[in-house]
């Protein structure tokens, strides 16, 4: 158990390449702060996170967690173009930028919070060990209440011309957000459990020797592949699937934006969200929604 | 019960050296190197300095490959590992925390040299994420718990400490490896000359006639475990993190969040400020830092502000790789019996109103501060020490 009550979710999931402006106006109905010196990935930040709060009242000491798999990557190749094609110095804000935890930076300044600010990523697991990060100050009570979300511009190591990756699927701005507290009141659903495994073999093991299973679905991360969630199906007792990634489309931090899709959309069930990374390390996430 | 947190091996490299004991030799001595660079890209008529790792040529930043930053990764990490003598199913069970504010662009920059194509060609190719680089380490040791990169600008390494000792603590992992990795890039270099951060010659942080900061490129790795392994291993106490909402890229002058930064870590570690031996300063030598980190150490400590070092004149500001990179030149110079000088300050300024240590100073046991700021509002201080009797 966890202990991580969640008082709100979003799931903000933008078109893959669209216009900025648009963003901007997406923004404009959470904030009425004019933001002139961001780029999209803050702008997908803010709007994910400003989504999530809406009309929550929000304590100034919250911390903000924010992971990414590829962060502020479309900044940098600017930056990079201004040295290598322009010849030129790059501009201090586009240099700026380039550091990802600027979005954590200009969230917080929106909000009006001073609590701890970390931005962190971790291959294809990233969601999983920002929540671990937070379990670390929570369990020392650094931490009450805290605003944790992936954020993540249409991949740009995977983008095909036809803005689908080798899966088939759609790729697609994401900013998936969630608020948590210690205080169980006025929660709207929980993470159970956020635990890692070496292997899949522990994982399974784990998954199998629980006493009380209580999910009714599960989802499956970007990289278990078909093959292993064919095995994993016949494994599971649940065999009801939420497939996020059919049905909204992938980014680096899909598993956050899936699971606040989950969040928002499924009151009263559960969730067993299983993923791997490319070393075979396992991480199970387990929400409950009330 | 909370457990210690131990830093039991270490290893570094930098322009003064590619072992602690080089490095702490050469800053007892202010030994320092440091290169003048140019802009040939962007055509600038003028050099600034850099604090360049150059034992040969194959260190020059126009002969280095991709490879070249793998090799002084794996290396550095590889000798920390050594030192800590950790065994292979010790090494299996560690968890990586890695800090970086250039992340792949040194790597990037190395295969464009190669080619012709284009820069997002290349870097598309080049870069699969900020988590790669950890996962390229945990592969290439055999390390098998988790991993987690840190990308908080400047505090980056220093915060990648701050959770991999609070996790140890807490009992939630046993061993942990930590890294700081920042090595020369362009983009950094032609960025902080963008934004016309970089002194002209010299470095003098805390100094009235300071002009900006220095930079330099750093791989530092050190293992974290709950246990000791000689008695002179320094224990992390606590430390703390928070957001200076102020501005993205500096503090507020008055210092609040600063001081509330170091006020939370000191609580952390259940000491209070009159017992701090020295303090290792972030001490940029900008003009807002600095003001900034003096006003923050008066409203935590008073009148009685013990012995304050700035140890980025030796290696330069090594970015990301800071935390880790100053943490070891720092604690390695005490076990020395040293804290070391601040080389390069010579007038006071009255607005600060602070003289750093101008000479080495002895020392025996203590407990030290270090603190770190950066970019995006980040602040986070660290309370380590090497008193023996206390583990």
């Amino acid at each position: 158990m966890t202990g991580l009550y969640i008082h709100s979710a979003s799931a903000f999931i933008g078109k893959a390449h669209a216009d900025e402006k648009l963003l901007k106006e997406e923004l404009r109905k959470y904030t009425p702060d004019n933001f002139r010196r961001v780029n999209r990935f803050i702008l997908l930040a803010l709007i994910g996170a400003r989504q999530c709060i809406h009309d929550h009242s929000i304590a100034g000491d919250t911390a903000v967690y924010l992971t990414t798999e590829y962060g502020n990557l479309s900044n940098t190749v600017t930056v990079l173009d201004e040295i290598y094609t322009a010849h030129s110095l790059p501009k201090p804000f586009s240099f700026i930028n380039t550091m990802s935890n600027t979005a954590a930076f200009y969230l917080a300044q929106n909000l009006g919070i001073r609590g701890r600010s970390l931005t962190v990523s971790s291959q294809n697991l990233s969601f999983q060990r920002g929540i671990d990060l937070l379990m670390t100050d929570w369990s020392a009570c650094s931490v009450t209440s805290a605003l944790i979300g992936g954020v993540d511009v249409s991949s740009l190591s995977e983008a095909g011309g036809d803005d689908r990756n080798a899966r088939g699927w759609q790729m697609v701005d994401g900013s998936g957000w969630f608020y948590v507290r210690t205080e169980r009141k006025g929660a709207c659903g929980v993470f159970r459990e956020n635990r890692s495994f070496q292997d899949g073999a522990t994982c399974r093991k784990w998954i199998r020797d629980r006493k009380e299973p209580f999910e009714d679905l599960v989802a499956f991360g970007p990289s278990i592949g078909e093959k292993e969630a064919a095995e994993w199906r016949t494994a599971l007792p649940t065999t009801d699937e939420f497939d996020y990634l059919g049905q909204y489309g992938y980014c680096g931090s899909a598993a956050a934006c899936g699971i606040g899709m989950f969040v928002k959309r499924f009151r009263g069930r559960s969730l067993l969200h299983i993923d791997r990374n490319q070393l075979g390390n396992y991480a199970v996430i387990e929400v409950e929604v009330f | 019960m909370k457990k210690g947190a131990f830093v039991t091996g270490k290893a570094m490299i930098c322009s003064i050296g590619e072992t602690p004991k080089e490095i702490v030799e050469a800053v007892r001595d202010q030994r320092i190197r440091m290169a003048h660079l140019s802009f040939p890209l962007a055509g600038l008529p003028y050099t600034r300095p850099y604090y360049l790792i150059m034992r040969n040529e194959e260190d020059r930043p126009e002969n280095r490959s991709d490879g070249y930053f793998s090799k002084i990764l794996f290396s550095t990490a590889a000798a920390a590992v050594n030192e800590a003598e950790l065994s292979d199913d010790e090494l299996k069970e560690t968890h990586l925390f890695f800090g970086s504010t250039s992340m792949d662009v040194p790597v990037f920059e190395g295969n464009h040299r190669k080619t012709s194509a284009s820069v997002s060609e290349i870097f598309l190719r080049s870069s699969n994420g900020y988590g790669k680089i950890a996962s390229a380490v945990m592969e290439r040791l055999g390390i098998r718990g988790c991993n987690y990169t840190f990308t908080t600008a400047c505090t980056s390494s220093a915060n990648a400490f701050l959770y991999a000792a609070s996790m140890i603590g807490q009992g939630r992992i046993e061993r942990a490896l930590v890294i700081g990795y920042d090595l020369f890039n362009n983009l950094g270099f032609y960025g902080f000359e963008g934004l016309k951060s970089i002194a002209v010659t010299t470095y003098r942080p805390f100094d009235r006639h300071r002009d900006g900061l220095i930079l330099g490129e750093a791989c530092g790795a050190v293992v974290l475990e709950g246990r000791n392994r000689v008695a002179s291993d320094f224990r992390f106490l606590g430390g703390a993190n928070l957001c200076d909402i102020y501005s993205v890229t500096s503090h507020d002058e008055e210092g609040t969040t600063v001081a509330e930064t170091m006020n939370r870590a000191l609580a952390r570690a259940g000491i209070d400020p009159g017992a701090i031996r020295a303090i290792k300063a972030h001490a940029t030598g900008t003009e807002n830092n600095d003001r900034t980190e003096c006003a923050a150490m008066r409203l935590t400590f008073g009148k009685n502000l013990p012995p304050v070092t700035c140890v980025k004149p030796f290696i330069g500001h090594t970015v990301g790789a800071c935390g880790v990179c100053e943490l070891i030149l720092f604690t390695e110079s005490l076990k020395a019996g040293f804290i070391p000088s601040t080389p390069g300050f010579r007038d006071k300024d009255e607005e600060c109103n602070l003289t750093p240590l101008m000479e080495n100073e002895e020392t025996g046991e203590g407990v030290f501060m270090l603190n770190y700021f950066g970019f995006g509002g980040n602040c986070t201080t660290l309370i380590l020490s090497n008193k023996r009797g206390e583990e």
